[in-house]
């Protein structure tokens, strides 16, 4: 493929693959974070045990993660339609990439959650401190760096489904590298998606672990 | 009317597969300005006692009465009220590692409400009173282990509580950090008036600093009273294990048999031992010794654990009745 034709198409294709990890990861975040809350809350030793509950959102949460996700994205096509108006596309590819994200997003704030010192949180609760006071207080800010690593984690994954989504009608490099390099034979151009891909991946990372690094109160200056 | 009151007090742990009973009932009245030492073996149930104290743990019976509130019929909220009255300090501090010193005791003001003008002014106070102006701005992790403790005894003040319940607070520093906190929470106790319990197995601690002692065994009071009379007359078997300890035996190599050794004038005792354990080469362990030179002799007696070794108890005993000593054999509930 010639070189003006190649930048503008790699160009519109890296807008939609940030985009639609951007647009999944938030939504996957605002979904995966209460969950994550309620399965901390809820777990035997939670703040609220409670037993029925934490059983049901535990196993949802293990249901969805061990669906492969191009199988979730074709099951999951009337809810896309009726969200999106359409099963293809970067917009439409956002509703499988959430469903498929936040219950790995929600494990992944929960393990964050889990590591916070009990000793603190006894703490806290022995000064007076209610549970919503412990959780954003407390869980949260303590679990900050720990919760920005997994953040960055978590949208590499879904950097990562993003482009697999390419391979039934989503959009960004992931259906650039399918239909030109795949279905056209153009290695050229499944190389650049290739390489392009990668360089996403490292710059969510060095930043992901930038901030961390930067947060983190832990180390010692 | 007591300060704190704990009436009947039992809590048991029930596991899948045991059940513990970590307190059998207890019955303690603490009044209001003492310094009370909770002192126990390993797994007596002290710490479990503590958090009784402020319901972190609900008693499985029993009534913890503070300040004349009975905590079994408080709301959450009022318990969580109450809790701004009795702060606690831990052995590993606990300290919010993500905010630095005025952070962490601003913390137990937000949560009790205050506001930010008076947190403020407090903090500075605080900082003050625990000699960390210096280090307002530091993580704890920039912190010694002493430090981080003075930032939760200002973060435990914080409140204006009237009882600092202390879970082995000195137990992770070495001694002399472990000496300034004890003088600092005297101080508190001293200047402010406030009420102190201090869960610890170290016995210097209950007599550097304590007016009070309750021993623990095994989930059940086994004494208490003032430190001197406990101290002085220990009646209980665990408390006279607990006070006459000392040093602690040497692993597995001291056996159970013990002997009293009773000096009416002899030469010093001190050389008597000495030179036992370096001509029979043995290790013996003083359980408690009451003797006094009087113009280089002694009088008194002094109680020994003796080795396991049957041939090395004989060899001791025939050593010491050698010297001229009397020597009587102890069983070890009676020493
Ligand atoms: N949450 C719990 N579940 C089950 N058993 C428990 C629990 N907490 C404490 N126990 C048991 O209760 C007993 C008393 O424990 P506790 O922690 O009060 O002892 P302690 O005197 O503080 O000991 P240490 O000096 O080692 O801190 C122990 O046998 C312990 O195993
Ligand atoms: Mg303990």
């Amino acid at each position: 493929m010639p070189i003006e034709k190649m930048i503008p198409l790699m160009l519109e294709g890296v807008r939609d693959t940030l985009y639609m990890t951007t647009v999944s990861t938030l939504f996957a975040y605002l979904l995966g974070m209460p969950l994550a809350i309620l399965l901390v809350l809820t777990a035997p030793k939670g703040l609220r045990p409670q037993a029925v509950v934490y059983r049901v959102l535990d196993a949802v949460v293990n249901i969805f993660r061990s669906i492969p996700f191009l199988i979730l994205m074709i099951l999951v096509i009337p809810l896309t339609r009726l969200i999106a108006g359409k099963a293809y596309g970067s917009t439409a590819t956002i509703v499988p990439l959430v469903i498929a994200a936040a219950p790995y997003v929600a494990r992944m704030i929960e393990s964050s959650l889990l590591e916070v010192d009990p000793g603190v949180i006894e703490a806290a609760q022995s000064m007076g401190a209610s549970v919503p006071e412990i959780i954003f207080k407390v869980i949260i800010p303590e679990a900050k760096t720990s919760l920005i690593v997994g953040a960055t984690i978590s949208s590499g994954t879904i950097l990562g489904y993003s482009a697999m989504s390419g391979a039934i009608g989503g959009g960004g490099l992931g259906q650039i590298a399918i239909s030109y390099g795949y279905n056209r034979y153009q290695t050229d151009v499944l190389f650049v998606t290739v390489i392009l891909l990668i360089v996403l991946m490292q710059v969510i990372q060095i930043i992901g672990m930038y901030i961390s690094r930067k947060t983190d109160k832990r180390i010692r200056e | 009317m007591p300060l704190i009151e704990l009436r009947h007090l039992t809590k048991t742990f029930k596991g899948k597969t045991q059940t513990v009973e970590a307190l059998r009932d207890i019955n303690l009245c603490i009044d209001q300005g003492d310094i009370y030492g909770i002192i126990g073996m390993s797994g007596a149930g002290k710490s479990t006692l503590v958090r009784c104290i402020n319901y972190l743990e609900r008693p499985t019976s029993g009534n913890v009465i503070i300040d004349g509130k009975d905590l079994s019929t408080l709301t959450p909220k009022a318990l969580r009220q109450l809790r701004q009255q009795v702060s606690m300090i831990f052995q590993h501090f606990n300290l919010l590692q993500q905010r630095d010193v005025r952070g962490n005791i601003a913390f137990a003001m937000e949560i009790a409400g205050a506001k930010r003008a008076d947190i403020d002014k407090r903090i500075d106070e605080l900082l003050e009173l625990v000699g960390l102006t210096e280090r307002q701005h530091n993580y704890p992790s920039q912190l010694s282990g002493g430090q981080q403790q003075r930032v939760a005894i200002a973060r435990a003040l914080a409140t204006n509580p009237k009882i600092i319940l202390c879970d082995e607070a000195t137990s992770a520093l070495d001694p002399t950090t472990t000496t300034s906190i004890l003088n600092l929470l005297r101080e508190i106790n001293q200047k402010l008036g406030i009420t102190i319990v201090i869960i610890t197995h170290e016995m210097s601690v209950v007599e550097s600093i304590c007016t009070h002692v309750a021993i623990i065994d095994n989930g059940s009071l086994a004494e208490h009273g003032t430190v001197e009379s406990v101290f002085s007359q220990p009646k209980s078997k665990a408390a006279k294990k607990l006070i006459f300890r000392k040093t602690g035996a040497d692993g597995g190599i001291i056996g159970d048999r013990m002997i009293r050794i009773v000096f009416e004038g002899n030469a010093s005792s001190e050389p008597v031992i000495a030179s036992l354990v370096l001509e029979c080469h043995v290790s013996v362990n003083i359980m408690y010794a009451d003797t006094r030179d009087v113009g280089g002799k002694a009088f008194g007696q002094m109680i020994l654990q003796l080795p396991e070794d049957k041939l090395q108890q004989e060899k001791i005993i025939y050593y010491l009745q050698s010297k001229g000593l009397r020597v009587e054999e102890v069983d070890g509930d009676a020493h």
